[in-house]
């Protein structure tokens, strides 16, 4: 009788199910602690936005995070191994700010470098060309593509192997808006079944991408919640016309849009019922302002 | 059935490294095997004697020199976060630094190998005779003192650019490597000078001098290989970007 269960791709992350733990974290540079005190447990897979001023701490957890800097106090356990293990590392997809791209190769030949480190085949990096939509670069040298074609190489690392856990540093930066939508439609893809930590200075992108928010200012983690909990201080409402050179009595204008300031997002119902009822034709509702800009303010 | 993978090391990068410094020090590479080749054909075809006394003692010099490839690559590949790839990915400082050693160590034994079999075939076609003494200086003082000084200036190298903030040009640790890379076989040469001059050189005197060189500058090396952790923090091995 044959022993053989189910087939298992040699690729496939390991079992158990993905988990971050931070406990009590210092971390920092040459004796410099940048993260202070740092805690939080995720285990649910979905997108977490890491946002921040500059100098916040970000970089540094994600570094933490993927075992380059070891903390120097308090603990990374990463599916329940402490996060320098190879186990933890195996588990997990870092994406830095820089490109990491080892010049003097070609993409093609980055990618074969990357894959080799990922244990991963000709194939994965033949699969990722066509996926990120670089295979007409393939044969380009690095020094020859711009910084955003760059980036499209060094997201294309990330897709070689499947893990259960994305570190990503600001993965959109230096993007078009039209290949950053591609890669934010990949983010969420990953994110039915996968952790995702992701960093952005777009606030309209953190909103569009994130389901949770953690914030760090000096290097404190001071915020970790649902998006949707969230409340900007004032809600505005905006509304667009199918006429745009209709007029709505009331309501203040700010370029296209009539705008009215609510209590919160449970008046817009009613408020829209009410317009719809005037035989008003609306183009487009929405709410103006981005709870997550309260962070920063 | 396959069961929750094994912990496993990460793959080895040895052969990309070297085929990407070969391809990096490619044209200090040509240049320091094209030296040497000219060099050694000129004293080989000439007079037997020079040969010998003079052909062994240069080729480090020239050796060492092809070190400068890895070490440019290690550079870069600090300066653009590649090196915060492969230590996300498990790979330690120490394996980071020997890969770039070896290397390194391939490229200075292709520089010894051209110039050796053109030298010594030039030295040989023109007449002269097998010569013991080429055999002792050639291994060993040329191919040992390459081999050493060519690690002592990648090693000593890759620790600069680590502990310094990057830069480029002639100030830079690529720029002032292949002086680092001279000092041995410099400075070795000066030791059995001095000796000459006040006690006159004796082949004993000789392997003493050499040997203990080549031993103090490989402990130097080994040193800060295998002390490496304690010596380099691994945030020393990030861009600064």
């Amino acid at each position: 009788m044959s022993s053989a269960g189910p087939a298992v791709h040699p690729n496939a992350p390991p079992p158990g199910p993905p988990s971050i733990s931070c406990r009590s974290v210092c971390s920092g540079y040459l004796g410099t602690e940048v993260l202070r005190d740092v805690s939080f447990e995720i285990s649910a897979p979905s997108v977490y936005v890491v946002l921040g001023p500059n100098g916040a701490g970000k970089t540094t957890l994600f570094r933490t995070l993927a075992g380059i800097l070891s903390p120097s106090r308090g603990e990374v356990r990463i599916g329940g191994v402490p996060g320098d293990h190879q186990a933890a590392r195996d588990r997990m997809h870092y994406l830095s700010h820089l490109d990491g791209l080892p010049e003097g190769f070609t993409v093609r030949e980055a990618l074969a470098f990357y894959a080799r480190a990922e244990r991963a085949d000709d194939g994965d990096v033949e699969r990722v060309l066509d996926k990120l939509e670089i295979r007409d670069l393939s044969s380009q040298f690095l020094g020859r593509l711009s910084a955003g074609q760059k980036k499209r190489v060094s997201i294309a690392r990330v897709f070689l192997r499947e893990r259960d856990i994305y570190l990503l540093d600001e993965p959109t930066a230096n993007l078009d808006p039209k290949m950053a939508k591609e890669i934010r439609g990949l983010i969420l893809e990953l994110s039915r079944d996968k952790v995702v930590l992701y960093s952005s200075h777009n606030l309209y992108e953190a909103r569009e991408v994130g389901r949770h928010v953690l914030v760090i200012k000096d290097g404190r983690l001071t915020l970790f919640d649902r998006i949707e909990n969230l409340r900007s201080s004032k809600f505005r409402l905006g509304v667009r016309l199918l006429d745009a050179s209709a007029s709505l009595p009331g309501w203040d204008r700010e370029g296209e849009y009539f705008l009215r300031e609510l209590t919160g997002p449970e008046d817009v119902p009613p408020i829209l019922e009410e317009l719809v009822r005037r035989g008003i034709k609306l183009r487009e509702a929405r709410e103006m302002d981005n709870p997550l800009e309260r962070i920063f303010e | 059935m396959a069961g929750p993978q094994a912990e496993t090391a990460p793959q080895s990068f040895l052969g990309p490294t070297i085929r990407r410094s070969l391809r990096s020090g490619r044209m200090i590479l040509a240049v320091g095997t094209g030296w040497t080749v000219i060099l050694g054909v000129a004293i080989g075809l000439g007079s037997g004697s020079a040969f010998v006394s003079s052909f062994p003692l240069v080729l480090p010099i020239f050796g060492s020199m092809a070190a400068i490839g890895s070490l440019t690559v290690f550079t870069s590949d600090r300066t653009k976060g590649v090196l915060e790839y492969l230590m996300a990915y498990g790979v330690t400082p120490r394996r980071l630094f020997t890969n770039f050693l070896v290397a390194s160590l391939v490229s200075i034994s292709i520089v010894l190998v051209i110039a050796i079999g053109a030298g010594v075939g030039a030295y040989l076609a023109a007449g002269n005779p097998p010569s013991v003494a080429l055999v002792v200086l050639l291994g060993g003082y040329a191919l040992p003192m390459s081999y050493v000084s060519g690690a002592f200036s990648t090693t000593v190298g890759m620790y600069w650019s680590a502990l310094s903030s990057p830069r480029e040009g002639m100030n830079s640790p690529v720029g002032v490597a292949p002086f680092l890379g001279i000092l041995p076989p410099v400075a070795t040469l000066a030791l059995i000078g001095v000796f000459g001059a006040t006690v006159g050189i004796t082949l004993e005197g000789f392997v003493l001098v050499t040997g203990t060189a080549l031993g103090v500058v490989s402990v130097v090396v080994l040193f800060l290989l295998a002390d490496i952790a304690h010596l380099l923090r691994r945030e020393r091995l990030l861009s600064s970007a």
